[in-house]
């Protein structure tokens, strides 16, 4: 896959052949001012539709299959383990969960390309509004591969929406902590309308339509993210690995206690097996 | 800390009272174009992973200033690593590299040069977003440590001629455990580092990057400084990879000990003789 991205790549050189352009100056007036922190203005577990309760609250228009996925990943934190949580491994949340907004946002607008900087676990994104077609081949990505752009409704001579579309996904990717899926099959496409509240420009209203072949119809939630009022914001860095207590052997999550010994996550739950240490342990 | 960090920033806020402004035009003109994605050069004696002094060969061959504390710190590591350990090499649990290493760019760069910050991604371990602050700011009485550290950075218009060429930072205020390649170079245990950088384009080849970044850590006898380059991909949409560390992860750390999982998703030792993990809080055996 990697040297079909090479040879993609040397394709697009030979056929572009542009240089990087610098002049001309970025008037940030015709952008709207997203500068600043943004956090969540939702309480309590963060989810997808923050109008709802996580989980089974969602009311997600899950297909049979993937509900019966749900329920069994419920089943399983019930009982101690993380069931279709894939990132308490630290693995990448993906979208459409990177816009849940854990622990902060960052909008960089510049002309060619909008940088979504969020602060947990591998979660920023490219918007590209270069105005750049879809490439013929994308490599797969949690986070997706984003094409943007600008819009000035109400034609006042400023931009005031950012419409995004997502596509080029690899997973297991969920909604939330619950486990919610997505299908495994990766081809979720995602429609995103960003844009202030009109009637207060410290709120950031995302709204996200999410097109998944785990779900019945097209599902759609609208996110609030409220502006952080200091103008230097201090910007926590959150590195996953660093005191995990998750460890995942073989498949199966254990903890470590606060000693750094392996301990069961579930009740009763069998050891690792040790049978590549001299002599046998298990 | 976080609780102090809380109040300061109720504080600040109170007292600045100022939403962030954005309406002014900014000409790029006025600053060097470092557009694009930017690719580690490693010198001709290199091999092995990416090095912090990129012209000589990762390890000892480095001729680091370490104080002898260090020295012996490091060539333990080494023997550690030979023999199958991870030494005082951090990243291999999927910590972040944070300083120097980040500017190893083990993975492509990029550079997004703003009137108030000028940011540098890097994709290797965590999604690295170096914030480097050119708005005047001070530095704050009080900061939270990281990985990349708290990066104060000044514009230079060296030559007069009306454009910014130069970038001069300095970064404070860090966590650790930090090293300055995968070789596990250490930094001291104190993470009291500071980093002066210089970065500019190179004068004949506007596609060369340069990062002279010199090291003052209680780890070394003296300042130590290096040169890194980048070149710049002449793709002028390049494909940035996405690297998740976690995935594919074949190291486990439980206690002090690292285990390697074996393609069947068993736990194995890394070391001759390793010591199997300690299953006293099972009770099925």
């Amino acid at each position: 896959m990697r040297k079909r991205n090479a040879l993609a790549a040397m394709a697009l050189v030979a056929m572009v052949g542009m240089p990087f352009g610098n002049a001309g100056a970025f008037d940030e007036s015709k952008y709207p001012n997203w500068k600043g922190q943004w956090m969540r203005a939702d309480t309590g577990t963060p989810r997808y539709d923050p109008t709802k309760p996580s989980g089974r609250g969602q009311q997600a228009p899950l297909k049979p299959e993937f509900q019966a996925f749900l329920e069994a990943s419920l089943a399983e934190q019930r009982t101690g383990g993380q069931g279709g949580d894939p990132t308490y491994t630290c693995l990448s949340p993906g979208m459409p969960r990177i816009m849940n907004n854990y622990e902060g946002a960052e909008f960089v607008i510049t002309p060619d390309t909008t940088h979504i900087l969020m602060e947990h676990i591998h979660d920023s994104r490219r918007i590209y509004t270069d105005g750049r077609p879809w490439p013929a081949f994308i490599e797969p990505t949690f986070a997706g591969y984003s094409l943007g752009t600008w819009i000035d409704e109400g034609g006042t001579g400023r931009y005031n929406v950012l419409e995004i579309e997502s596509r080029g996904f690899k997973g297991p990717r969920s909604y939330d902590n619950t486990g919610l899926p997505l299908h495994p099959d990766n081809q979720s496409v995602f429609k995103e309308r960003i844009y202030q509240d009109k009637a207060d420009p410290n709120i950031l209203v995302v709204e996200i339509t999410t097109i998944d072949n785990a779900l019945t119809r097209p599902w759609t939630a609208t996110k609030k993210y409220r502006r952080v009022q200091n103008p230097r914001p201090v910007w926590r860095e959150s590195v996953c690995a660093e005191n995990n207590a998750h460890v995942e052997i073989g498949g199966q999550g254990y903890m470590l206690s606060a000693d750094g010994v392996l301990m069961p996550a579930k009740k009763d739950q069998a050891p690792p097996n040790l049978r590549y240490f001299t002599p046998a342990q298990n | 800390m976080l609780t102090r960090i809380a109040i300061h920033a109720v504080a600040i806020a109170a007292m600045l009272c100022a939403a962030p402004s954005g309406a002014f035009a900014f000409d790029p003109a006025t600053y060097p174009n470092l557009k694009g994605q930017w690719i580690g050069v490693r010198g001709t004696a290199g091999g092995g992973q990416p090095s912090f002094d990129p012209v000589k060969r990762w390890g000892t061959t480095q001729d680091a200033p370490l104080t002898p504390e260090y020295e012996a710190m490091f060539k333990a590591n080494l023997e550690d690593q030979r023999a199958g350990g991870q030494g005082t090499n951090a990243t291999s649990t999927c910590l972040a590299p944070g300083m120097p290493m980040v500017m190893n760019a083990h993975s492509p760069m990029e550079i997004i040069v703003l009137p108030e910050t000028t940011y540098i991604r890097v994709d290797h371990i965590r999604d690295t977003r170096r914030r480097i602050y050119t708005d005047g700011r001070d530095w704050p009485s009080e900061i939270e440590p990281t990985f990349d550290g708290y990066s104060i950075g000044k514009w230079i218009d060296t030559d007069g001629d009306g454009r910014y060429d130069l970038l001069e930072v300095e970064t404070r205020a860090f966590k650790g455990p930090r090293s300055y390649d995968a070789s596990g170079l250490p930094l001291h245990r104190d993470n009291k580092s500071v980093f002066k950088e210089r970065i500019y384009l190179d004068k004949a080849n506007p596609n060369l990057l340069h990062d002279d970044i010199t090291v003052i850590d209680n780890g070394l006898t003296r300042p130590w400084t290096v040169m890194k380059t980048y070149r710049r991909n002449a793709n002028p949409r390049p494909i940035w990879v996405e690297y998740i560390c976690a995935e594919g992860q074949q190291l486990v750390r439980i206690g002090n000990e690292n285990y390697m999982l074996s393609g069947d998703g068993l736990l194995m030792p890394t070391r001759k003789g390793q010591t199997p993990p300690d299953l006293r809080y099972f009770s099925r055996k």
